[in-house]
């Protein structure tokens, strides 16, 4: 953390002690397969053990923010990239139906498809999924690209918590806050740069590249963008189309392993997740996705769910056999600051194992270790 | 007369692959396969007469030098039902060894340089020995390479074949041989067996030393693998009948030799790789009609067409069609002669007017729209009947891929899977695009694949 940023939690140490942060219960479930039958029926227990979906869910609309991170061109192995990085379809799929059978009124899928503004359906049929099943799970099923301002008329803007760490405020497709429920479904993963990416950091990708990506405009957002947002978020050699605010300080480090820990939690702060969802049935060690060298699969068999992003993420690095409040230094954070605890710092929700009451599958028989 | 005849009749009918083997026992191996024509080395020519015995032609492979006329006499002396003339031969020399055989009634297929393939010419084969190996290109770390787009980069010929068919005639083999010192997966000859048969061409089977050598020694794994090429081969010809069939589509590209129609990762591929249907248009070809139902076009090269031909885009654009003809002052990069690939500085050039091909065609249907492809090529034709469409699919990747989706332009109630496996699968056809096209969705490819639509 930096100087200022200390001071700034010092001056807030009272009013931390005072009201600790929200520390709600987490499901872990072991899950096999993706077969249909048993992803409904693990889902449907573990949301049960939080206290039921119909209360989370009955006649509101429902967002869920996807994990299609990177071009679904590049593949692992060859294998379906629901096994390795993406979110699965069938999961996706099996959810779609418990939120339905729960009640709610409208189910939307979001991501900012990685360097297009073109429809989400579109992205999906390219990531190898059947979009005709998946809409007719339930009858108001919506797709939203987020990456530009789409099928809205203008952005929304949303203030981080306590004035942000890097931006005041953030622009985003307005799907986000057109919504009564939030939800991320990320993948139990590493990452390069933040160590691990899980609910929060599935969040990093809410921003449109229209206005953060490293082809936006400089004044005007590109409703067409093609590439990422590695210049503006990752590296802040650039700021975003000044339709957004700049940055609060340009001289602090330009480094992802500083920024996009801090990124991710002012983007999790602006936009909070009600419900957070992670799959970590297959996937992959040691990256985010097939561009980082030396990614091997796994198959942790795990599904970790929660309605805080923050606690959540926690008992899942824990489940991946780190120490959730393992300094910078430290793996998983080995170049990066530590997501959790700042999230932690800003009170929204915390990153203490003692704290977090964990459901079913006790922690201690969930523990896979991603390092080796 | 009437057996010259005859053999040239039959030469479209030949089915090629380079044999490194005299022993009459090998033949067996042939037999299993469509393989019908062996090009035999000169320590192989022996094998001539025992190949014709079991209705096997053999040709004898003759490469440049002095001696060349001789040894083509000598391998027909040896029984060779004809002759290949592999390598850069100078016109001249190739035209006088053409000569002296037909006196003889001999039959001569030439793989020679790309730039060298007489396309005008009135013959039933030509050939190239130039290609690149068809596949995905693993980098020395195991990596893939990446195109922009962050898909695999695929190598193939299809690009160049695709515009070779357009200006010729004739049937053409491809004399690519794999890689040296290296082994290869059966998916990469399977691919290069269907990188040919998608545009029309012929492959030349031809095997890495190790294979051919567990082969010929009688290797479990290796017999296995033959088989697979064997089944491959059998599946296009099965097929033949579509192999003459026109490109479909509302996209055309107007090019020929000198704007880079024969290289392999030009301007044809670049468009092909993004699964958009175009109809290679060689300059040469260009007269009233030949447009087509084309709506959209792009030129290369206006400065290159004579003014009939420029006459012709005029009544096309008058017509309503979309002309593109590359950014102002840009130039298509100058080539040598026997360049068959574009260097990193050809691409960049490249890369003005492929955005500008990209932005005209946007996510438009053009003919088809293919989802979860990015190993994959295609190309779409015309059934015979006008009312159907031909889709093939090839995947270059050494896993297969799963979850297709093609959505071809027009209303269409039937689909039918092709593959080599045997199947016929009947697909399940869908309205799309506001009605005005077709979505099928294929649930698993191997490496390849047909599509008929009607």
């Amino acid at each position: 953390m930096t100087r200022r940023e200390l001071l700034a939690l010092g001056a807030a140490a009272p009013l931390v002690r005072a009201s600790a942060p929200p520390a709600a219960p987490v499901a872990i479930a072991r899950c096999q397969t993706y077969s249909n039958e048993e992803l409904v029926s693990t889902l449907s227990t573990m949301f049960d053990q939080l206290g039921g979906l119909p209360r989370l869910v009955r006649n509101k609309t429902v967002t869920i923010k996807l994990n299609l991170t990177g071009s679904p061109g590049l593949k692992f192995q060859g294998k379906a990239l629901g096994l390795t990085h993406y979110s699965h379809p069938n999961m996706v799929g099996a959810f779609a139906h418990l939120l339905n059978a729960a009640g709610a009124k409208r189910i939307r899928f979001v991501e900012s498809a990685w360097a297009t503004s073109g429809p989400l359906e579109e992205y999906m049929l390219d990531a190898g999924w059947n979009v005709r099943r998946l809409s007719a799970i339930a009858p108001n099923i919506e797709f939203e690209n987020t990456n530009a301002l789409g099928k809205r008329k203008k952005y929304s803007v949303l203030k981080t918590a306590a004035g942000g760490y890097i931006y005041p405020a953030i622009h985003f497709n307005q799907a986000y806050e057109d919504t009564d429920v939030f939800a991320s479904m990320a993948k139990l993963k590493n990452h390069a740069t933040c160590g691990v990416t899980l609910a929060m950091k599935n969040c990093f990708g809410n921003t449109p590249a229209s206005i953060y990506g490293d082809d936006a405009g400089e004044h005007e957002p590109n409703e067409n963008p093609g590439a990422g947002r590695v210049n503006c978020c990752h590296l802040g050699k650039r700021q975003p189309a000044k339709v957004a605010p700049s940055e609060l300080d340009a001289s602090t480090p330009r480094i992802p392993g500083y920024r996009m820990p801090r990124v991710t939690v002012d983007v999790f702060s602006a936009r909070p997740i009600d419900i957070a969802l992670i799959d970590g049935i297959e996937t992959i060690a040691a990256g985010e996705g097939p561009w980082i060298k030396g990614i091997r699969s796994l198959s942790p068999h795990l599904l970790i769910a929660g309605t805080n992003a923050v606690t959540t993420d926690t008992v899942a690095t824990a489940a991946m056999g780190y120490d959730p409040r393992a300094p910078r230094g430290t793996a998983p954070f080995a170049d990066c600051d530590n997501t959790l605890l700042l999230a932690e710092a800003r009170g929204l929700g915390s990153a203490d194992l003692k704290r977090i009451d964990v459901v079913g599958l006790p922690l201690r028989e969930a523990i896979y270790k991603f390092s080796t | 007369m009437w057996i010259a005849l005859l053999v040239l009749a039959a030469m479209p009918e030949w089915i090629p692959a380079r044999w490194n083997s005299a022993d009459p026992k090998s033949l067996e191996l042939i037999a299993q396969t469509p393989i019908n024509c062996i090009l035999l080395e000169q320590p192989n020519w022996t094998l001539s007469k025992a190949a014709a015995a079991r209705n096997i032609t053999a040709l004898g492979v003759v490469h440049p030098g002095a001696a060349a006329l001789d040894q083509a006499r000598q391998a027909v002396s040896a029984g060779a039902a004809g002759v290949v003339l592999d390598g850069d031969f100078e016109p001249a020399a190739a035209g006088h060894i053409r000569d002296v055989l037909s006196d003889s009634k001999i039959p001569v297929v030439e793989l020679s340089a790309r730039y060298r393939m007489p396309l005008d010419a009135a013959l039933p084969v030509i050939g190239t020995n130039q290609g690149v190996w068809p596949g995905i290109q693993t980098e020395p770390d195991n990596s893939v390479k990446a195109a922009p787009s962050g898909a695999a980069w695929i190598y193939t010929n299809t690009g160049f074949l695709r515009f070779a068919r357009a200006a010729s005639k004739s049937l053409i083999w491809v004399g690519v041989t794999p890689p040296e010192k290296n082994t290869w997966r059966v998916e990469r000859y399977l691919q290069a067996v269907a990188d040919a048969a998608m545009s029309g061409a012929r492959w030349v089977v031809a095997l890495d030393p190790d294979f051919e050598k567990r082969l010929l020694e009688g290797d479990a794994a290796a017999r296995k693998d033959w088989t697979r090429i064997g089944q491959m081969l059998r599946f296009y010809e099965d097929h033949k009948d579509w192999r003459d069939l026109p490109p479909h589509g509302l996209l055309a590209l107007v090019q020929d030799v000198p704007t880079g129609a024969l290289l392999s990762g030009g301007i044809l591929d670049m468009i092909a790789v993004k699964h958009t249907p175009v109809r290679p248009v060689p300059v040469r070809r260009l007269k009233p009609g030949v447009m087509g139902p084309t709506k959209m076009a792009v030129d290369v090269d206006p400065e290159a067409l004579n003014t009939e031909q420029k006459d012709v885009l005029k009544s096309f654009t008058r017509a309503g069609g979309m002309l593109l003809s590359g950014p102002p002052g840009w130039k298509f990069p100058s080539l040598k002669e026997s360049q068959i690939t574009l260097s990193d500085e050809d691409t960049k050039t490249l890369d003005n007017i492929w955005k500008e091909v990209n932005a005209m065609t946007g996510r438009r249907n053009l003919g088809a729209r293919l989802f979860n492809v990015s190993s994959m090529l295609s190309n779409l034709l015309s059934a015979p009947d006008g009312k159907g469409v031909i889709l093939h699919l090839v995947n270059y990747s050494d896993y297969p891929v799963e979850g297709i989706t093609a959505q071809v332009l027009g209303q269409f109630k039937h689909a039918r899977l092709y593959t080599p496996e045997g199947e016929v699968k009947e697909l399940e056809t869908y309205p799309v695009d506001e009605g005005e096209g077709t979505g099928v969705d294929i649930d698993k490819l191997a490496v390849s694949g047909i599509v008929k639509l009607d």
